[in-house]
Parts: structure tokens; C-alpha cells; sequence
């Protein structure tokens, strides 16, 4: 039986194709969509635990326990710390941690790579995770050493003299040395440049001293030193474990990911699940395609057993080989999407495509175990065939009728309707919607032949205005209500789908990219590492379709408890205009009398996983104490709070006659620019013809993150709906599948009402007419379940803000496609009825 | 009375030959028949297996096309006609009894009568709708689905199928070939009187000579000829002749 199978499946590649690219396909998907949130996790976490592998234990500030990311202020851990650690005794090593923001300028001017890090060196060659490759560690006040990746970018190499930008203005120094990370060259995405610890003080920290951390490397029994470290230490440090860091480190560097990786993991789930249906539907439909050829190996012999048998073997076998395919397209899909996505300038973090062991198991697992399953259940029908089975001529089949049916239907699809208005209504919990989810399927199908009934009952009456044809193919769509209804049931899931992934994915990638725009949400940032010329403000401010603009000047303060702050001179008023700036406390005139200072909220933003700076994080009418340069200290009220989204990028804000006196004269580095609407592309062009000439002074979006994840849900949609176009083919194969029995069953009768006077054209318009019904039933049924659930869904990501603003445009494509399924369907049952020869049809005993 | 000059036939072939196949293969069979059927007469149409009778009716029926000759229906040559016009000649101008699938599952028996006029989108008389059901005893089984009817009461409603719309012949294709004898008798008597009473034209393919005695004339046909005809035909003369065709 195993060589029939195998020689089955060498005779019908055809049949082979459909079913492999069904399963390629699916796992493709899936395996793209495991292996670009690899990429993206190890991009935005940064090798944390390769990097931190020989940290035994880490000293942290405490007055927050969360580090924050990307962010110009931290808490620091004071440098008399690292002196009494080193001190300690079991501590082997131990070295301060300090990065900022630093630039390598190429020779003629450009940045290097914008997203370069400037980092200490760390004299431990265990605790640095960077090993050096060529020359020497960074000495004194004039050295850098490049990572090779920034090297190559800079086009610098041991010995050059290389311009570098930090916090603390533009400087020369002179490459010491190039490093690497691991096997990998770079440990920052962008690269990293080290300088020596005391120069990193100075140009990375603004001369404060201090670290965002020290990093130990010990020996001995770790509680024995570890309580040694306690006892040595100032309380308002606290000690962590090597693991604790390393965790704590990943958890804050990945706050983008976090946000991203729900939505990511529910895509891999939805294609888990729709390639888990494809499959098995495309097995259902080949099965029944083979019904008669199954029926004949029974009759000559076959047991039931030998034709499950072979029907299980040939699933297995198609799993394992389109499995590997499907993993080996996955990465095709996942560089694709990456290439597709650097075409319109957005690199998604994490270069490459990681292929890992998980993914690659979960792959061949799911596609090997999913198409199994998928077979069995076909296999254990086709193991029924009777030899007679396929001669068989049915008139009306009742029996997908019954009132067990009907009751376990209805109890089912009264239990999710139940539940989703529960979740509607009284709020989501996941738990209770994927139940509702599950039991409206179980409905469905349990209740599939009486909707199907219902369906008839219901377009009998206008199917009776096309005359007989119409009122025949309402009939017959239903002569045998449970094919119908396994018929439409590949369409409905289909469509429900489709529906869903399109209605409510577009919500939430609206509901996303608007939170994710509103966090940073001018239409451009002009940025510059040193200072934007303030004849360059104006030339902005008067670029054709410039609705407004905010010039701010930022730095870093340093508060009396030696904590260095990020501040900025800015107009709240004119950030509100240029940047939805949303002041939600406080007045704006009294910052901009110069009364006190407006500090972020943090308390609306992310759920509160970005930390407060310091003291600051107190609200209005607290007194913020700031040291000025003169060294006097200057109490500043906060007089008003502003929503905390655009933090990252102005901080705290005053009036530049009180950062003036706290930092001194500083220049524009940031202008916020809003245009006109629907402006943006032609603008961001003239801005771009307005910077040049002016070096390090650039342009960015102000909402790249959004269009980052704008673009990702776009191609989410795209793909899903890709994946899914292939269920609806398979759907399509399935009605012409269906209709092809039907008539081969009916050709008696067929060929009765054409000898009763029905000529080719009505005969073809009432097979069309009922293929049609057939796609219109599960259309219908699929549409319904998909926008019901996306009705639910949509509430639950946005706590009912968002409205289920259909795209109608979309949901009447998606109609029309289910239907234009049926009519595609017709076109071959349709030539085959009318076809054929009426006395052949009756004469056959 | 075959022979004597008929002005109005109800159909008509002439020189009908239907042949299968080609040299050595060729079947001859329908063998340069000329015959005619008479408005409001009951004709049978006898013969063994393979003798031709099935093929004489369905070309002069209009259901199958000939090889050579012409048929008529009424007067209208329907080996002139298209596939379209013969198919609405049909609906119009034919009715048909069929030994089995002669109903449709899913309609109404009162649904399945009116069938060939719904097709043709007319509606049917309902003085003479209610006077065909009447006669053929179906005025409460009208709403039953055929599967709710007995073989006797659907091949009743054939018939009522065939008489409402009062066609220029009725071709019955072994009508009573499925039946027990006590409703071969009911449906006979129903043709039988459709002749008598309407005047209604019928044809009648049958190797039952109980069938064949309910017919005005009985043509018995072998090897795709007329070979034989009777008048006023009883059981035992029709038995009577197929003993000799036999020979």
C-alpha cells in the first residue's frame, strides 16, 4: 500500500502541487513571521546577555528600578561606588558603565551611521563585551576606539584622525584601535565608538560624574560577596544578580518590541491557524476529488485500513517535504519584507534573518502534525467508501437535519453570541473572546446544513423571480444541505479571515500608528548633532507649506542631588501647533513667563514603562531644584505638565531666559515642523533642497516609528490576505468539486427537464445560479462571523475608542470576491451540464 | 387506414434512418422508416430489444436527431430545426411520460405539472388545470413532494404533466414499466381516456402486450422496420404477432 501511495503521489503532480503549496505556504508564513520577531528582538535588545555573559553582579541606582532607554538622562551610580567596590574584598573587577549619543564624521563632513553609541571603555577584558582586534585601548583625552562595522562605514582605520560628536560638542581623536562584538562586528546597531573611562565622564556624561551602573566580576562563594557588597556599599545603591541585570537590561531595551510583539505573535497564531485550515481543507477537497478512485481499490480488495493508510502516509510525506520548503520561503518572505521595507527608507531593527532551531522545529512540527491531522479526518471518510459509493444517485439527502444538529447549533451559536457581546459590552478578557471565537466556529459548522436550509428557505422567494432556473437552484444548492454547507464552510472561513484580518487589522494598525504618531508627532524632526543656523530656522519657517514651527534648544542640567536632567527652551504653545504637544495640567504662559517649568506625564504613557528623570517625575507644584553654571542652586516650581509623549526629544521645558541661566547659550539643535495636510511628501522634498549646504543638519518623519509600524501591518494585511486568497482558491476548487458530483449525481434528471423543454441556456443558468448561491451562502456566513468578531476585537484593543470604522470600500470587495468565487465556480459544472447528452443521461440504468 | 390519405398528422417521419457507426461497425438502427401518427390516436410502438422502437420515438419526438429522412411535428420539419427552437418545440408542442425520473425531487407535485410552463414562463389554464387533476384522482396530493407519492400516484402526475399543456402529442417512453399491474391499469385508462375524452394524441413505446391492447393501432417493429401493424389490437393478437416476429 505504501508503493500505491507513493506512486499516487508521482502520478498526480498536479493534485501534489495544489496540496504541497497549500502547506508551503502556510509554514511560509508562519516561519517569516517567527524569524522576523527573532531579528527584531535581538536587534532592539542588542545581544544583551552576550553582553553582560561574565557580569556577576551590577550596582544600580535605586531611586528607580527601571533603566530607561534611548533616553539623555539616567539615573547615575556616583564614581566613589566603583572606587569602594573595587575595594571589596572577592571582587575581582569592576568598571562604570556609561553611553550617550555619539557621531563619527566621515572625512567629508557626513555622519557615519546616526544611530552610532558612544560607550566607556572598559578596561576588564571579561567584563567588556567588545574584544579589541587591532591597536590599542582607547588612553587619555584623545583616543576613540571604532567598532569595525563603524570603522568601515567612517572609512577610518587604526591611526586616523576622526571628527566625533557627543553631548559635549564636535572633537578630534584618534583611532586607537577597532573592536568586535562576539562573532558579530558591531554590538550597538549603529556601532560603537569607546572612549577611556575618564574622557567617557566628560563628553558622554557632560562631566557629571558617575555611571548608569558598574558592572562586577567576582570570585569566591556570590552570597559571602555579595554581602560584603552590601555592607560596603551606600544605600542609595542596591545590588543585582548577574541574571537580574541581564533580564532587567533585555526588558527596557525591548519597550518597542513589547508594544510590537502581541501584534506579532497574534499574526503567527492567525497563520498558524490559516495555514492549519488550508491545509486541511485542500486535503478535504483532493479526497473527495478521488472518492471513486478510492471506491474502486475497495472494490478490488483494498481494506479500509490500506486505504486510510496510504491516504495518512501520503499526507505525511507531503508534510515533511513541504514543510522544509515552507521554512526555506519563510526566509525568502522575511527578506523580502526587509528589502521591501529599506525601498521606502525604514529599516526595521534587526538585520537579517535569524533561523533558529525553535523556529525551524515549530515549523516542521506544526506543518507535519497539521497536515497529518488534516488527512486523517478525509482518511477515515475515504476508509468508508463503499465500492457501490460512487454510483450511488441521491435524491434528497436529509441528513444533515437533524434535531440533535439543530439543538448542540444553536447552543453553540447562542454561547459565542453570548460571550461576544459579554466582551462587548462588559469588557475583553481574552480568554472569554477566544472561547466565543471558538464556539462561533463549532456553531458554524455543527449548525452549517440548517443555516444552509435557513439560507434556501430565505432566497427561495427572489431566486423565484428568475423564473424556474432561479427557483430550481435554490432547490438543489440545498438537496443535500450538509455538502453544501462543507462546501460554503471553506469560503466562510476564508472570508472570516479575510474580513477579520482587514477590518480589525486596520484598526489596530490606525489605533497603533496614531499612539505611536501622537509619541512623536510633528510631521518632521530637522535635527542636528551640533547647531541649526538660525538663518536656517527662518528659511524652514517660510518653506511653502509650512503650517508652524518650534525651534528648541536642549541639554543636560544637572539637579542639586548631582542627577543630570534632559532640559529645553521651547514655546508650549508653539509645540502644541507644530507637534500636538497636550499640556494637561498647568498653564503654558506661566512656563513661558518664566514662572516654573513643564515636566512630562508620564503617567498615561506605555503603562508607565518609561521611569521618570530623577526627582522629576513629581507633579504640579513641586519644586525641581537645578544647579546653574555659576553654582548657585535655582528652585524652579512645576507649573505645568505636558502629555508625555514627546519627552524623548524636548524633556523638561522652560523659558530660554531660565536655560540660559541654568546651561548657558545654547544653539537650536531641533526644529519641529507641521505642514499642511496631505503636504508631507512634497514638503519633506523642499526641506531636504532647504538643508543643503548646512552639514549634520537632517530631516527625518516625525512619526517614523509609526510609519515603521504602519508599513509592518501593511504588509501583515498583505500577506495574511495573500495566504488567505490561497484558502479562497481552495474554497473555489471546493464548490466546483461539489457541483461536479451534484450534476454527475443529477444527470438523469438533467437530462429529463431538457427533454421537457428546458433548453442549454436555462440548464446553465440554473447550474450558475446555484454555485452562485452556494459562494453567496458563504460569503454571507463568513462576512458576518468576521465583522462580528472584529466588532468585538476592536473594541478590546482600544477600550471602545475606536469605532468599528469600516472600510466599506474593502468590506464590498471582499462581498464581491465571495461572489465572484461562485460565478468562477459555475463556469465549468455549468459547461459540463449543458453539455450533456440528455439521452445518454436517461438512458444510463 | 395507414395507407388511406391523412391530411392532419400529428407527427410524421419519412425515410427516417438513424445509423450508428461506419463499414463494418455500422448499426442500422432506424432503416428508412416512413410512418405517421394520427391527431387523437392512441399508437403503441412494439418490438424486441435493439429493434428500433425507442430510436423511432425519440427522433420523432424531436429528443434525438436523424441520420437521413425528415420528421415532423405538426407541420414544422424538426430535422430543419436548431438545437434552441427544437428544445422550445419541445416545451411547446411535446409532452413526455418517461419510465423513471420523470419528476423533479425538490418541486411540488402540483409544481412538477406546471413545470414545462413555467419553463416556458405561461400560465396553465386552472379550469383545465383542476379538470386534469381531477382526472387523474391528485386534487389532495397536489403540495406532497414525490417522495411523499407512491410510483402509481407519480407517474400520475407525469401524466397530468403531460395533458395540462395540451400538447400536439404525448410520446410515453414504457410509462408503466416500473409499476404493479393494478396501477399500469390507472395509468392506461388515464391515456386511454386523454384520447378518448380530449382528443389528445399519444405514442406509446411498450413490450407489455397488456399496454399495447389500451392502443387504437400497434406498429411492431424489428431490425429498425415496421414489420408489422394492428387495429384494434387485443392481448392475445398482440401476443399473437410477437410470437411470429420472433421467427
Amino acid at each position: 500500500m505504501f508503493s500505491y501511495a507513493l506512486k499516487s503521489l508521482r502520478a498526480n503532480i498536479t493534485r501534489l502541487v495544489a496540496t504541497a503549496l497549500a502547506v508551503i505556504l502556510g509554514i511560509g508564513f508562519l516561519a517569516s513571521g517567527l524569524m522576523l520577531t527573532d531579528a527584531m528582538r535581538s536587534g532592539l535588545t542588542g545581544d544583551v546577555e552576550e553582553q553582560y555573559q561574565n557580569v556577576d553582579f551590577a550596582i544600580i541606582a535605586t531611586a528607580s528600578s527601571e533603566q530607561s532607554s534611548g533616553m539623555d538622562f539616567q539615573l547615575t551610580v556616583p564614581e566613589s561606588v566603583l572606587a569602594t567596590a573595587r575595594a571589596t574584598p572577592g571582587v575581582e573587577a569592576a568598571a562604570g558603565e556609561i553611553q550617550a549619543d555619539a557621531r563619527v564624521l566621515r572625512p567629508d563632513g557626513t555622519t557615519a551611521n546616526l544611530r552610532s553609541q558612544g560607550r566607556s571603555w572598559i578596561a576588564d577584558s571579561e567584563l567588556n563585551p567588545l574584544s579589541l582586534d587591532e591597536g590599542s585601548a582607547p588612553k587619555g583625552s584623545a583616543q576613540v576606539v571604532l567598532d569595525r562595522k563603524l570603522a568601515s562605514e567612517a572609512g577610518a582605520s587604526v591611526g586616523d584622525t576622526v571628527s566625533v560628536q557627543t553631548p559635549a560638542g564636535t572633537k578630534q581623536f584618534k583611532v586607537s584601535g577597532i573592536s568586535s562584538f562576539g562573532r558579530q562586528d558591531a554590538l550597538d546597531d549603529g556601532g560603537t565608538i569607546s572612549f577611556s573611562e575618564e574622557t567617557a565622564v566628560q563628553v558622554l556624561n557632560a562631566g557629571t560624574p558617575g555611571f548608569s551602573d558598574v558592572l562586577l566580576r567576582t570570585s569566591g562563594d556570590p552570597a559571602t560577596v555579595q554581602a560584603a557588597l552590601e555592607e560596603a556599599l551606600p544605600t542609595s545603591v542596591a545590588i543585582q544578580t548577574g541574571e537580574q541585570f541581564v533580564s532587567d537590561a533585555a526588558e527596557s531595551a525591548s519597550a518597542f518590541i513589547s508594544l510590537l510583539r502581541p501584534v506579532l505573535q497574534g499574526f503567527a497564531y492567525l497563520s498558524m491557524f490559516v495555514a492549519a485550515f488550508v491545509i486541511f481543507n485542500t486535503f478535504s477537497v483532493v479526497v473527495t476529488q478521488r472518492f471513486r478512485e478510492l471506491a474502486l481499490i475497495r472494490a478490488v480488495g483494498g481494506t479500509p485500513a490500506q486505504v486510510r493508510r496510504s491516504l495518512i502516509f501520503e499526507g505525511m510525506a507531503i508534510g515533511v517535504v513541504a514543510s522544509a520548503l515552507g521554512i526555506v520561503v519563510g526566509a525568502g518572505l522575511a527578506i523580502g519584507l526587509q528589502a521591501l521595507l529599506r525601498q521606502f527608507d525604514l529599516e526595521i531593527p534587526g538585520a537579517g534573518v535569524k533561523i533558529s532551531t525553535y523556529t525551524v522545529v515549530l515549523c516542521m512540527l506544526i506543518g507535519v502534525v497539521v497536515t497529518t491531522l488534516s488527512v486523517i479526518v478525509p482518511a477515515f471518510r475515504a476508509g468508508r467508501t463503499k465500492p457501490v459509493e460512487a454510483m450511488r444517485s441521491s435524491a434528497v439527502d436529509t441528513s444533515g437535519s437533524s434535531a440533535v444538529r439543530a439543538v448542540f447549533g444553536a447552543i453553540f451559536l447562542l454561547g459565542a453570541i453570548a460571550l461576544l457581546l459579554a466582551n462587548r459590552f462588559v469588557g475583553v478578557q481574552w480568554f472569554y473572546l477566544t472561547f466565543g471565537a471558538l464556539f462561533l466556529f463549532i456553531g458554524l459548522f455543527i449548525g452549517g446544513p440548517l443555516l444552509a436550509r435557513l439560507f434556501a428557505i430565505l432566497v427561495r422567494p427572489i431566486m423565484a423571480l428568475f423564473g424556474m432556473t432561479g427557483r430550481l437552484a435554490a432547490d438543489n444548492a440545498v438537496r443535500n444541505p450538509k455538502r453544501t454547507a462543507t462546501t460554503a464552510n471553506a469560503l466562510v472561513i476564508g472570508l472570516f479571515l479575510v474580513t477579520l484580518v482587514t477590518v480589525s487589522g486596520e484598526a489596530m494598525k490606525t489605533s497603533l500608528v496614531d499612539q505611536l504618531s501622537s509619541a512623536s508627532s510633528p510631521d518632521f524632526i530637522v535635527s542636528s548633532q551640533g547647531a541649526i543656523d538660525p538663518k536656517l530656522v527662518s528659511s524652514i519657517d517660510k518653506t511653502p507649506g509650512v503650517t508652524n514651527t518650534a525651534a528648541i534648544k536642549s541639554s543636560v542640567a544637572v539637579e542639586s542631588t548631582g542627577q543630570a536632567t534632559f532640559v529645553s527652551a521651547a514655546s508650549l504653545d508653539e509645540l502644541t501647533k507644530s507637534a500636538g504637544l497636550k499640556v494637561t495640567s498647568g498653564s503654558s504662559d506661566a512656563v513661558a513667563s518664566g514662572a516654573g517649568i513643564a515636566v512630562p506625564d508620564f503617567s498615561n504613557f506605555g503603562g508607565g514603562a518609561l521611569s521618570s528623570p530623577g526627582a522629576i517625575g513629581a507633579g504640579l507644584g513641586d519644586v525641581v531644584i537645578l544647579r546653574t553654571l555659576d553654582g548657585q542652586e535655582l528652585s524652579l516650581p512645576i507649573v505645568a505638565v505636558y502629555e508625555g509623549s514627546l519627552e524623548s526629544f524636548v524633556g523638561n521645558i522652560m523659558n530660554p531666559e531660565t536655560f540660559k541661566s541654568v546651561v548657558g547659550e545654547k544653539p537650536v539643535s531641533q526644529v519641529f515642523v507641521r505642514v499642511e495636510p496631505g503636504q508631507a511628501d512634497a514638503v519633506g522634498q523642499d526641506l531636504e533642497k532647504v538643508l543643503q549646504g548646512y552639514t549634520g543638519v537632517e530631516v527625518q518623519p516625525g512619526n517614523f516609528i509609526g510609519q515603521i509600524v504602519g508599513t509592518v501591518f501593511d504588509f501583515l494585511i498583505a500577506a495574511v490576505n495573500a495566504l488567505l486568497a490561497m484558502s479562497v482558491i481552495v474554497a473555489l476548487v471546493g464548490i466546483v468539486n461539489t457541483m461536479t458530483l451534484s450534476i454527475f449525481e443529477r444527470r438523469r434528471e438533467l437530462g429529463m427537464v431538457r427533454a421537457l423543454g428546458m433548453t442549454r441556456q436555462q440548464v446553465g443558468r440554473m447550474v450558475r445560479f446555484e454555485a452562485v448561491l452556494i459562494g453567496l451562502l458563504g460569503t454571507l456566513v463568513g462576512m458576518g462571523a468576521g465583522i462580528l468578531l472584529s466588532w468585538v476585537v476592536i473594541s478590546s484593543i482600544a477600550d471602545g475608542a475606536i469605532d468599528l470604522s469600516f472600510n466599506w470600500a474593502r468590506v464590498g470587495l471582499i462581498f464581491l470576491v465571495g461572489i465572484l468565487v461562485g460565478v468562477v465556480a459555475s463556469i465549468l459544472p455549468a459547461r459540463r451540464a449543458t453539455r450533456l447528452n440528455m439521452l445518454d443521461a436517461m438512458s444510463e440504468a | 387506414m395507414s395507407n388511406a390519405v391523412q391530411t392532419s398528422w400529428a407527427a410524421q417521419v419519412h425515410g427516417a434512418a438513424k445509423i450508428y457507426g461506419s463499414g463494418e461497425n455500422e448499426v442500422r438502427a432506424l432503416d428508412h422508416v416512413t410512418v405517421g401518427f394520427e391527431k387523437g390516436a392512441f399508437t403503441a410502438i412494439m418490438g424486441p430489444s435493439g429493434s428500433g422502437k425507442s430510436t423511432l420515438m425519440q427522433c420523432a419526438a424531436g429528443l434525438d436527431r436523424l441520420t437521413a429522412g425528415t420528421a415532423f411535428i405538426g407541420d414544422v420539419d424538426i430535422t430543419k430545426l436548431g438545437e434552441k427552437a427544437l428544445t422550445l418545440l419541445r416545451r411547446d408542442k411535446v409532452g413526455f411520460i418517461f419510465q423513471q425520473f420523470n419528476l423533479l425531487p425538490t418541486l411540488t407535485a402540483e409544481e412538477n405539472i406546471t413545470f414545462p410552463l413555467d419553463l416556458a414562463g405561461r400560465k396553465p389554464d386552472p379550469a383545465w388545470m383542476t379538470h386534469v387533476v381531477n382526472t387523474v384522482g391528485l386534487s389532495d396530493r397536489l403540495h406532497h413532494k414525490p417522495s411523499e407519492l407512491s410510483g402509481g400516484q407519480q407517474q400520475r402526475v407525469a401524466v397530468a404533466r403531460a395533458l395540462v399543456e395540451r400538447p400536439e402529442i404525448i410520446f410515453a417512453d414504457e410509462p408503466t414499466g416500473n409499476l404493479d399491474s393494478t396501477s399500469s391499469a390507472e395509468i392506461l385508462s388515464f391515456m386511454e381516456g386523454a384520447v378518448k375524452e380530449f382528443g389528445q394524441t399519444v405514442v406509446m413505446v411498450t413490450h407489455d402486450p397488456v399496454a399495447a391492447s389500451h392502443a387504437s393501432r400497434v406498429l411492431f417493429l424489428a431490425d429498425g422496420r415496421i414489420v408489422d401493424e394492428l387495429m384494434a389490437p387485443t392481448r392475445d393478437s398482440v401476443l399473437d404477432r410477437m410470437r411470429n416476429l420472433g421467427d
